[in-house]
Formats: C-alpha cells, structure tokens, sequence
C-alpha cells in the first residue's frame, strides 16, 4: 500500500503499529491522570483520553482495511513513576504525549504516503499542543519544545 | 500508585521509546541516511527544504522585532525564541544546498506592529510558519518528513504557548 514513493508497505505499517501502540497505552493512562486530578480539572485530560482513543480506533481501521491486524492494548501498563499528586499526574501526561509524538515521528520517518504523512504531522501537532498544557500544569519550564519526538528532544 | 507488574507498554517504556525512535537518531546530526523513505533527495524535495529555511528564518526573525518592539514580551518569549533558533540550525544542517551556511538569519519578518497586539502577530507569524512546515513534510519522506513535522509540531507548541 505504501509504494508512492518507493517505501515498503511493511515499514509504514510497522510503524503504524507502533503508533497505536503509543495511543493505546495514552488511552490507558489518561485514566490515571484523571483519577489523580481534583474533580474541577479533569475536563484536560478527559478530552485528551477522547482524543486519542479516536486516533487509536482511526488507525485500527486504517490497519483493517490493509489487511493488517491492529495491535491490542496491552494486558496492563507499568507507570514510570507513581502518581500521588496532581503534578504527578500532569508530569504523566507529559511522558503520554511525548511517547506517541516519538511514535508519530518514527511514522513520518516511515511513511511512504502522503496520506500518512498528513496524518502523522496532524497528531504530532496536537500531542505536543497538549504537551504544552501538561507541562504547564506541571510547573516546567520551558513549556515547549524545539523537536517534539526526535530524540533528544 | 505502585508500578504494576506487567510488562511496560511502548508508549512508557525509555527502551521501548528508544527503540521507536532509533532509527531517527541520524537526524541529531542533520544526516538523512537509514531510512526506507531515504533514496536520494531529488531536486524538488530539495529545493522545498530550502525553502523552508528560509521560512524559519522568518520565524527567527519575528522573534527578535517581536522583541524589539516589546521588550517585556521579548524576556517572557526568550525560551521559544532560542528554539526558534536552534530549529534553523538544524533544518539548514539537513537542506543540502543551504547545509554549509552559517549566515545569520536574513529572511526580514513583517515589521511588528508598534504598539499594537505584537503577542497576537508573533502568534500568527509563528503559526503560518508552522502550516508551511506540515505542508512540506507531506510532500517529503524519510528524516527530512520526520524532521519538518517536528518543527511544525514544535512551531504549534509555540502557539499555544502564545495563545
């Protein structure tokens, strides 16, 4: 499916999966950053969860319809650190929408459509958007960054 | 809450992540090589890579009369406008005909408005540079795909930072 350029279909495909990989365990985890926010806050990472869970079920079908099968969420889900606080939780929603700009980068790097490149500049864009509101709310500084997803970013 | 026991997903793990990103570390040098998408760049791509220097040129440049006309706006966006900066580092690092460069930055932005909303026109100035670089990405492949949807991404943090 993905000759437009001459790059393998498998590579786009892989790296599609490792996407939905990302926005699975985004999925997963916005439910604890949720659970560790007082209640008046949540309305974020709520429409963060919405969010990805709509990038998730788009690239399963995406997936499908190449014949692909879509990876499942895992089974369960090892927190990077413990979530105790609301900063706790804003710094977790930082590490999710990093992780699937990383994911949303190697797919560009991998992309041989056009489509899936429109696709993956959108979703980049809009983790590190959302980036910057979690690491506002977490106190860091700066709140953006230069190269979201390339690493050492 | 504990750390479960279960296996760490990709979207946490550092050696997961990592290895996701890997194949991207020859970016970090402006180095296009290692990627499927990565067969010579032809000369279109090329010259839209060039192009898109000279876009964030324009960025570098909105930063400093941004500055300029605002002193105080100027100390507040000091952090985006060093990323601006390092973005057209990197970006001229992996434009071939404009890789060796070490000119400053020369593209003039749109005069700032004196006195007026200047934090509202860096923040368009900084998004139409962003929608430029997601257009391009589009029509690239391999890390200069991946390279231009990050600025693009980075430049959209930045508006929301603006906002």
């Amino acid at each position: 499916m993905a000759e437009e350029d001459g790059t393998g279909a498998g590579a786009e495909d892989t790296a599609l999966g490792e996407a939905m990989a990302a926005e699975h365990a985004a999925v997963w985890g916005y439910g604890t950053v949720g659970a560790a926010l007082p209640a008046d806050s949540r309305a974020q990472a709520a429409a963060a969860e919405t969010a990805h869970r709509d990038v998730r079920d788009r690239l399963a079908e995406l997936l499908q319809s190449r014949g692909v099968e879509p990876v499942p969420a895992e089974g369960g889900y090892a927190l990077p650190f413990p979530v105790l606080s609301p900063v706790d939780a804003a710094g977790l929603a930082v590490v999710l929408e990093e992780g699937t700009a990383a994911a949303w980068v190697r797919v560009l790097d991998q992309a041989g459509q056009s489509v899936v490149r429109e696709l993956a500049a959108g979703e980049l864009a809009a983790a590190e958007v959302r980036a910057v509101g979690w690491r506002t709310a977490a106190g860091r500084t700066p709140v953006t960054t230069a190269f979201p997803g390339l690493p050492g970013a | 809450m504990a750390p479960s026991p279960a296996p760490a997903p990709r979207g946490f793990s550092r050696r997961a992540l990592l290895a996701a990103t890997g194949g991207l570390a020859l970016l970090a040098t402006g180095c296009t090589g290692g990627s499927p998408g990565d067969a010579a760049v032809s000369t279109e791509e090329a010259d839209q890579l060039a192009g898109q220097v000279a876009v964030q040129e324009a960025v570098v440049a909105a930063y400093a009369a941004a500055a300029a006309a605002d002193a105080e706006l100027g100390a507040t966006v000091a952090d985006l406008a060093r990323q601006a900066g390092e973005q057209l580092d990197r970006l001229r690092a992996a434009a071939p005909a404009v890789g060796s460069s070490s000119a400053p930055a020369s593209s003039p932005a749109a005069a700032a408005p004196a006195g007026g909303d200047v934090r509202g026109w860096l923040r368009g100035q900084v998004a139409a540079a962003a929608g430029a670089h997601a257009d391009a990405c589009v029509d690239q492949s391999g890390p200069r795909a991946a390279l231009l949807g990050s600025l693009a991404a980075g430049l959209r943090g930045h508006e929301a930072a603006l906002a």
